[in-house]
């Protein structure tokens, strides 16, 4: 099994429920996963299907085993049973459309000859050619109590059984129009249905599922269009180091990651990120839902202060410290005086890397999601970019990037600054129904772009003829950069 | 060295380089000793450029004028490439191309399907990232040009790319032996193999008919994972055909969507405040005040009968206060006034690129019975709720 293209134990991958919301959760051997009021399943039915494959979670001989649900964590020492979300069996779904007994492929308006032909659920009960008659009435036109559908639930009926006994305890389903009664069924089956659907732990999914959890704020309103955007601009490839700044607390590293290596962890491309940190330690949180090793995280993801980073250690001052011994030495040591020697190369190689990073390594691309004063940070981090590399500064906020523009504008060592915008515009995909959806989030953030360059030294402009008198000052080559 | 996919440091005589002029004046060039590039702003000896890094800035005095000329040397990249490519066909942008990548999930593991060619500019943005390229085009010409292309910029020597001269509508995606394509000139291909194992999980369809091409996909793409499919297309009446045979063809999750890109100019306006309008006004009113009296004063005179009536017409003072600098070019930015930074719209803006309808497909929604057996039984010990310990609660034991 490829932990890539199947379902494979001991992986976080994303859920996407009835109702679109993604829950991310681990698969750990035999056990079960509970999805709240969708019902619970065994981990086991889902190892060694493909990722994207649709599950329905069915009760025909239900009862028998149970999870708790996470809401009644608290409830469940009393009584044990009551709150119990059973553990369903599985079937592959077609897809998410056809879920409740695949009758509904024609609510999507899909490939149906006729484009108006309705859901063939729909066509049983009739329905209006306009919504005149249709009062609106508020809660009173739906006969079943609030009650009712709850025993409904507890009684583990099919989604497809309580939205039946919705639509015939409801007063006047006839006087919607197909249309109107096809988002009715849509709607109920958010809430009733049953089924879920596997999704590789893609960046784009990491990062919905923050959206969806509210946490708009640590993604810093990042949108799919704008990660797209800093991994195309900033050039990012297997082979390349690059200088990154995450304040996402590790989505833009883990979007790196995932560009650079595919979720492989044998991969042996070279790549590297380094990652620049104002704190002690560097958050890089989201990174432990990644399926990488901890190994190949060690080995692709380095760390560094920007105190270490712009302050580094003193090489001299290092090797006074610490000299690293010979094989032969280290053979005549005793072995508790070992452990200590040990520490003390971990730490002299730590700090060996940092002089590195900060002093010896030209970075092929600076990457950078900070709410740290872009003009004074970038124009600082970009100094060991190699040139002709790609420097991309993503803002939540146009006012930030346009100061930065402007602050590296007029610093002749970055080419062009661009500042860039990309929103896409979903539309309800339905044939002769296709329109933009009337709502989508708004946000998404803004890109800077630029490259570094290298200045030439006015000392180095070659005179073609015998010119003799103005210098060539820096001044000059501004205006001819601006005009 | 590669000209794309390799990082390289100093420019050197065979290198492929974008000379960048302007913004959007960017030059492919191949750098060749005792060249010369020529623009209106001077011209610039390839030996020159020969041994400084990539993205050094070339400068020259041009003769005569005393004038002095710029270019960038930069190593090329698909992005700068797709400034600078010179159009066969529309072409797909950054904008769309980046969300389409990052919307189906490219990365060293994906094996992309790509029709057609056209101008080759997605075909680098492609192969950068993907495992495997497998680029159609149709037109016999376009084929050709790409081919020679994907041949001077290593694409083909990276061994990722494959570009095959194909109607994929009519003959599909299939690639044999014989075939007019690239895929078998790579030595790890010849003798052995006879037909090309595409096995897609990544489709993008630039195509004018995409509905001809779909029914051929199911051959050639990935049976046993899911596969992501986009098609570029201009009209929505494409989209709607399109749908329509998806839906037939058993592609799910499909989401047509439009992706605006937008560019933004950083400006400065100045700033201008009132105090200073209403002073400079006062300004302009004082000294016309002064030519007032003086008309008054010799109306005065001639009323009353006086001899010399003509009063010398005092020199008009410069504008004492001018803090907007009326009259003269001011240019932006200019240190002795107070500037807003702001921004601004390009001019032209791309207003409607394509549709981009995206669907997956799964061909084979099963598991390998005997793969999953095996996993049931290495880990038919492990008990589900001393399950193992995440990777935080690992950590956390080691260090204790």
């Amino acid at each position: 099994m490829d932990p890539i293209k199947h379902i494979t134990y001991n992986t976080h991958v994303l859920l996407r429920l009835p109702s679109n919301n993604i829950k991310l959760c681990e698969l750990r051997p035999n056990s079960d996963i509970s999805l709240g009021k969708f019902g619970a399943f065994k981990t086991n039915d889902i190892i060694g299907y493909p990722f994207g494959t649709t599950f329905e979670i069915h009760y025909d001989n239900a009862l028998e085993e149970t999870i708790p649900g996470p809401q009644d964590a608290a409830a469940t020492k009393n009584s044990k049973n009551k709150f119990k979300i059973p553990v369903g069996t599985l079937s592959v779904l077609e897809s998410r459309l056809t879920a409740n007994g695949g009758t509904n492929g024609a609510a999507t308006g899909l490939g149906s000859e006729e484009e108006t032909t309705p859901n063939p659920e729909l066509q049983l009960i009739g329905n209006s050619e306009s919504n005149k008659n249709l009062i609106n009435v508020g809660n009173s036109i739906q006969k079943l109590s609030m009650a009712e559908i709850e025993l409904l639930k507890k009684q583990t009926a099919t989604g497809e059984e309580i939205i039946n006994k919705m639509i015939e305890a409801h007063g006047s389903f006839h006087q919607k129009t197909v249309f109107s009664q096809e988002k009715y069924l849509k709607r109920k089956k958010q809430k009733f249905a049953k089924f879920f659907t596997v999704e590789y732990l893609s960046s784009s999914g990491l990062l919905q599922y923050l959206l969806d959890k509210g946490d708009t704020v640590r993604a810093m309103d990042m949108s799919e269009e704008s990660i797209g955007m800093i991994l195309s601009l900033g050039n990012i490839k297997s082979n390349g180091t690059y200088l990154c700044v995450d304040e996402t607390g590790g989505l833009l590293v883990y979007a790196l990651l995932e560009r650079m290596f595919g979720g492989e962890n044998t991969s042996n491309a070279v790549g590297k990120v380094i990652v620049v940190h104002e704190n002690e330690h560097a958050n890089l949180d989201l990174l432990k839902f990644s399926n990488y090793s901890e190994d190949f995280i060690q080995n692709h993801v380095k760390t560094v202060s920007i105190l270490d980073y712009f302050e580094p250690p003193v090489l001299a001052e290092v090797q006074d410290a610490f000299t690293p011994l010979s094989d032969d030495q280290l053979k005549l040591m005793k072995s508790n005086k070992k452990g200590a020697y040990y520490r003390r190369l971990k730490w002299y190689n730590s700090q060996i890397d940092i002089i590195d990073w900060a002093t010896k390594q030209h970075y092929d691309g600076l990457v950078v999601a900070s709410t740290l004063h872009l003009s004074s940070l970038i124009p600082r981090l970009g100094e060991r970019v190699h040139g002709s590399r790609p420097i991309v500064c993503y803002s939540q906020f146009k006012e930030t990037v346009l100061e930065l523009s402007h602050t590296l504008y007029s610093d002749l060592r970055f080419l062009a600054p661009t500042i860039m915008e990309t929103r896409c515009r979903p539309f309800q995909t339905i044939r002769g129904r296709l329109h933009p959806l009337m709502t989508m989030r708004g946000g998404g953030g803004y890109v800077m772009w630029c490259h570094k360059v290298i200045p030439v030294l006015p000392s180095d402009v070659r005179t073609p003829a015998p010119l003799v008198g103005e210098p060539l000052d820096e001044s000059e080559a501004k205006k001819q950069k601006i005009e | 060295m590669r000209q794309f996919s390799e990082y390289k440091d100093v420019i050197q005589a065979g290198d492929l380089v974008l000379i960048w002029i302007s913004r959007d004046n960017i030059k492919p060039v191949t750098i060749a000793t005792g060249a010369t590039f020529n623009t209106r702003y001077g011209s610039f000896p390839h030996d020159d450029m020969i041994g400084k890094p990539f993205g050094s800035q070339i400068a020259v005095r041009t003769r005569g004028s005393n004038k002095f000329g710029f270019v960038h040397v930069l190593q090329p990249t698909a992005e700068l490439w797709t400034l600078s490519l010179p159009h066969r066909t529309q072409i797909v942008y950054t904008p769309d191309s980046s969300y389409i990548m990052q919307r189906m999930q490219c990365s060293p593991h994906s094996r992309v399907i790509e029709a057609g060619t056209g101008s080759g500019s997605f075909s680098h943005a492609f192969a950068r990232t993907a495992g495997y390229v497998f680029s159609y085009e149709f037109h016999k010409m376009r084929y050709e040009q790409a081919r020679q292309e994907f041949e001077e910029h290593d694409l083909l020597r990276d061994g990722n790319l494959a570009i095959t001269h194909r109607d994929v509508c009519q003959d599909g995606f299939s690639i044999k032996k014989g075939d007019t394509t690239t895929f078998f000139d790579h030595e790890q291909f010849s003798g052995q193999q006879e037909l090309a194992q595409v096995d897609a999980n990544v489709v993008f369809l630039d195509l004018p008919a995409p509905w001809d091409a779909i029914p051929h996909l199911d051959k050639v793409i990935s049976q046993d994972s899911k596969v992501s499919l986009c098609c570029f297309s201009p009209c929505i009446e494409q989209v709607d055909k399109t749908l329509e045979v998806l839906e037939k063809k058993g592609w799910t999750e499909v989401e047509m969507v439009e992706i605006q890109g937008r560019q933004y100019e950083s400006r400065r306006q100045m700033v201008r405040r009132l105090d200073d309008a209403l002073q400079r006004l006062r300004d302009v009113k004082e000294r016309k005040q002064v030519g007032v009296e003086r008309r008054k004063r010799m109306f005065n005179k001639l009323i009353s009968d006086e001899e010399e009536t003509f009063e010398e017409r005092p020199e008009t003072p410069k504008t004492q206060y001018n803090p907007f600098g009326k009259g003269s070019r001011v240019k932006e930015g200019d240190l002795n006034f107070q500037w807003k930074e702001v921004s601004k719209v390009e001019a032209e803006v791309k207003s409607h690129t394509s549709y981009l309808t995206f669907a997956s497909k799964i061909v084979r929604k099963t598991r390998d019975e005997k793969l999953a057996a095996k996993a049931f039984a290495e880990v038919q010990d492990v008990v589900p709720e001393s399950a193992l310990p995440s990777k935080r609660e690992k950590k956390r034991l080691l260090k204790s």
